[in-house]
């Protein structure tokens, strides 16, 4: 019996190592390397120089700045939008909510740079957008080569994705629950702040994790679509990394990233912890 | 959750046998360039003698990387050569952009340092920055007029540059891109050009340049103006006080330049703004520019200009390894590829200057470059062009 069990913790562990050998190698070598090179200061010691210049350098205070904002407006423009529009399907089964269902998946299809290139072709200064809009004798404000660009270009990318997170969510809801509800006389936005959202609260936030960390490391959107300063952390990444080949000063980029992340990484954990230890 | 789980076993198992694919690839490897090593002695010994085995065919490797223009251009080129010097044999291996330039030039240094002659590459193909880390770990062959005749086509001044480590056997330059039907007098000069963006504001355009060479050299161009010509054949950090200047009126420019200081990225961002009209004039590759005018991409009012002083214009190189021990093949085919009947070739494929001197073309070559070939200048300020993109992106970028 003892033998049986021993042989199947062998095996389990097998069968995990290699996963744990990927995640090893990809994730936490490189994580643990980049942490130790942000700490290396130009004379090769070790210190907080290349954290402190993120703080001190005016550019990197306003591309720290810039990219806080553009991703926090862009997770709430996304959210709403996503949110409303899962409501939307959730509720009502017009021919409306039909074709939203069967078209908000398509941006995911068309590769991102692609789509960037087609923004830039529909927003642009000379794009069709604005054509469309001259006979109207409405100038469009300049929306390519700024923030409004890219908070643009990540609705585009995030709202499908969050959207169909959201809306599994919400099938997930019995509609006896909003029956009953509705028959001992809650009115609609009672039902909603008493029973939908709480009920998908957990995969909002999951939907709001990954919108924010999916901005807030884009490239290819704000590299194309930005203004050349201040720029998004990424872009700024790349350039000190690959033309001015500061690998360290880079590093500590990508560390400062990874924190803010982390903040928001934090609070996911935890709620699903909570949740796993309400379930047993 | 236990399909994710399921897939992500699967990934790894065949990350993991791709990891080992690999290191058995790496191993067929190393044991070919033992092999090519040990062998090498013995060729070496023999050659001598008989002059690279006369009679038999001599085969070297040329390792090159680029986009898919460049290896269409070998690949007609070099069967041309073989048809003329049946003794010789060029055996071509292309490595794709963005995969290996670094291991190349590496397996050279490798080789070199482990004693094993050339590593089994002869001759190779890169930019101006592997011509001096090459010069600096001595690992090129200095290249003489005596072994390559048509040398001598060559400008000796790009020679000297290149301290005859490496040959510049096609170049394209930056010039001035500009649409004739709204421009009809392009500026002629670095002033004239500055004076024409203040009095059409917005309708110049230069990229981000660390993004695209045509914008970094209108900016290095701005940057040398006033300064003395051997400058920019000058790579010590001291110079860089004497930018301030520069600097100053890149800055100032902001306010006349596209979109109140807007600067695209990559050097087809400038192209494209060209081609939807939104700006008049921009510096650009006069390579890519008379590709896309071939390709109806650009308007067919399009035209270039140099303006003297000339923009940056930056050669390809080939260099010859030292430890190569097939040099006297290598030579031939570098001579060939000199030949004012290869030289057309390269412009025709690659819309590139020849490496030679125009004088040596056929006459409709040197048509085809009038006013633009003249006077473009060749910088060399080495690890100088970080320094500047830095300081542009942090006075003028975000001033």
């Amino acid at each position: 019996m003892k033998k049986k069990e021993l042989k199947q913790a062998a095996l389990g562990l097998l069968m995990v190592s290699p996963s744990f050998v990927l995640l090893l190698v990809i994730v936490v070598i490189p994580i643990v390397r980049s942490m130790l090179s942000s700490v290396t200061n130009e004379a090769g010691g070790y210190d907080l120089s290349r954290y402190a210049f993120l703080f001190t350098d005016p550019g990197m205070r306003a591309n720290i700045l810039f990219t806080l904002r553009v991703t926090l407006v862009s997770c709430a423009l996304v959210l709403i939008v996503s949110y409303s529009l899962a409501l939307y399907m959730r509720f009502s089964s017009g021919r409306l909510s039909e074709w939203i269902r069967k078209t908000y998946m398509i941006p995911l299809f068309i590769p991102g740079v692609i789509a960037t290139y087609g923004l830039m072709n529909l927003l642009g200064n000379h794009g069709w957008l604005a054509r469309l809009l001259l006979p109207l004798g409405i100038d469009l404000p300049r929306i390519v080569f700024d923030q409004k660009g890219i908070i643009i270009a990540n609705l585009w990318f995030n709202i499908p994705f969050a959207t169909m997170l959201l809306s599994s969510a919400l099938a997930g809801i019995p509609a006896s629950i909003i029956e009953s509800a509705k028959d001992v006389g809650a009115g609609r936005l009672r039902v909603f702040l008493r029973f939908i959202f709480p009920l998908s609260y957990k995969t909002f936030l999951v939907a709001l994790t990954f919108v924010f960390m999916g901005v807030i490391g884009s490239f290819t959107a704000p590299f194309l679509l930005g203004p050349n300063a201040p720029q998004m952390l990424g872009v700024s990444m790349e350039q000190v990394f690959g033309v001015f080949r500061e690998h360290e000063q880079a590093a500590a980029m990508a560390v400062f990233t990874f924190l803010l992340c982390s903040v928001l990484g934090f609070f996911y954990i935890r709620n699903m912890a909570k949740e796993e230890s309400g379930r047993l | 959750m236990v399909r994710l789980h399921k897939s992500l076993k699967v990934m790894s198992a065949l990350a993991l046998s791709a990891a080992v694919l690999a290191a058995c690839g790496a191993k067929d490897d190393g044991k070919g360039n033992t092999a090519g090593g040990t062998a090498s002695p013995s060729d070496a010994s023999a050659s001598p003698s008989g002059k690279a085995s006369a009679g038999g065919t001599t085969e070297f490797q040329f390792y090159f990387t680029g986009s898919q223009n460049v290896k269409d251009l070998w690949d007609t080129l070099i069967p041309m050569f073989e048809k003329e010097h049946p003794n010789v044999k060029v055996k071509e291996v292309y490595v794709p952009p963005g995969t290996g330039a670094q291991p190349t030039y590496d397996r050279i240094v490798a080789a070199k340092q482990a004693g094993k002659g050339s590593g089994g590459i002869d001759l190779y193909e890169d930019g101006i920055t592997y011509v001096t880390q090459g010069s600096k770990d001595d690992v090129w062959d200095k290249l003489e007029g005596s072994a390559i005749p048509n040398l001598a086509n060559v400008n000796a001044a790009t020679m000297n540059d290149v301290s005859n480590m490496a040959i510049p056997y096609r170049s394209s330059a930056v010039v001035l891109a500009y649409d004739s039907s709204r421009v009809s007098e392009p500026p002629k000069t670095m002033d004239e050009l500055l004076d024409w963006i203040h009095s059409h504001p917005e309708k110049f355009a230069y990229n981000d340049p660390s993004t695209g060479g045509s914008g970094s050299s209108f900016v290095t161009t701005v940057l040398y103006k006033d300064l003395p010509e051997e400058a920019i054949h000058d790579s010590d950090p001291a110079i860089m006080k004497q930018w301030d200047a520069g600097f100053s009126v890149l800055k100032d420019l902001g306010k006349y330049v596209y979109g109140k200081g807007i600067y695209p990225k990559k050097n087809q961002g400038t192209l494209d703004l060209l081609a939807n009209g939104e700006v008049d004039l921009i510096p650009a590759w006069s390579d890519m520019v008379l590709q896309q005018l071939n390709e109806g991409l650009l308007p067919k009012t399009v035209k270039l200009q140099q303006i003297t002083p000339g923009f940056n214009g930056g050669p390809t190189y080939l260099m010859v390894n030292k430890q190569s021990d097939k040099k006297e093949a290598v030579y031939e085919f570098l001579d060939f590829v000199l030949s004012p009947e290869a030289q057309s070739v390269i412009v025709d494929k690659m819309n590139g200057f020849p490496g030679i001197e125009l004088s040596h073309m056929p006459q409709q070559m040197q048509d085809k470059f009038k006013g633009v070939a003249e006077g473009f200048r060749t910088f060399n300020i080495g690890d100088l062009g970080t320094e500047i993109n830095k300081r542009w992106q942090s006075d003028v970028a975000a001033q």
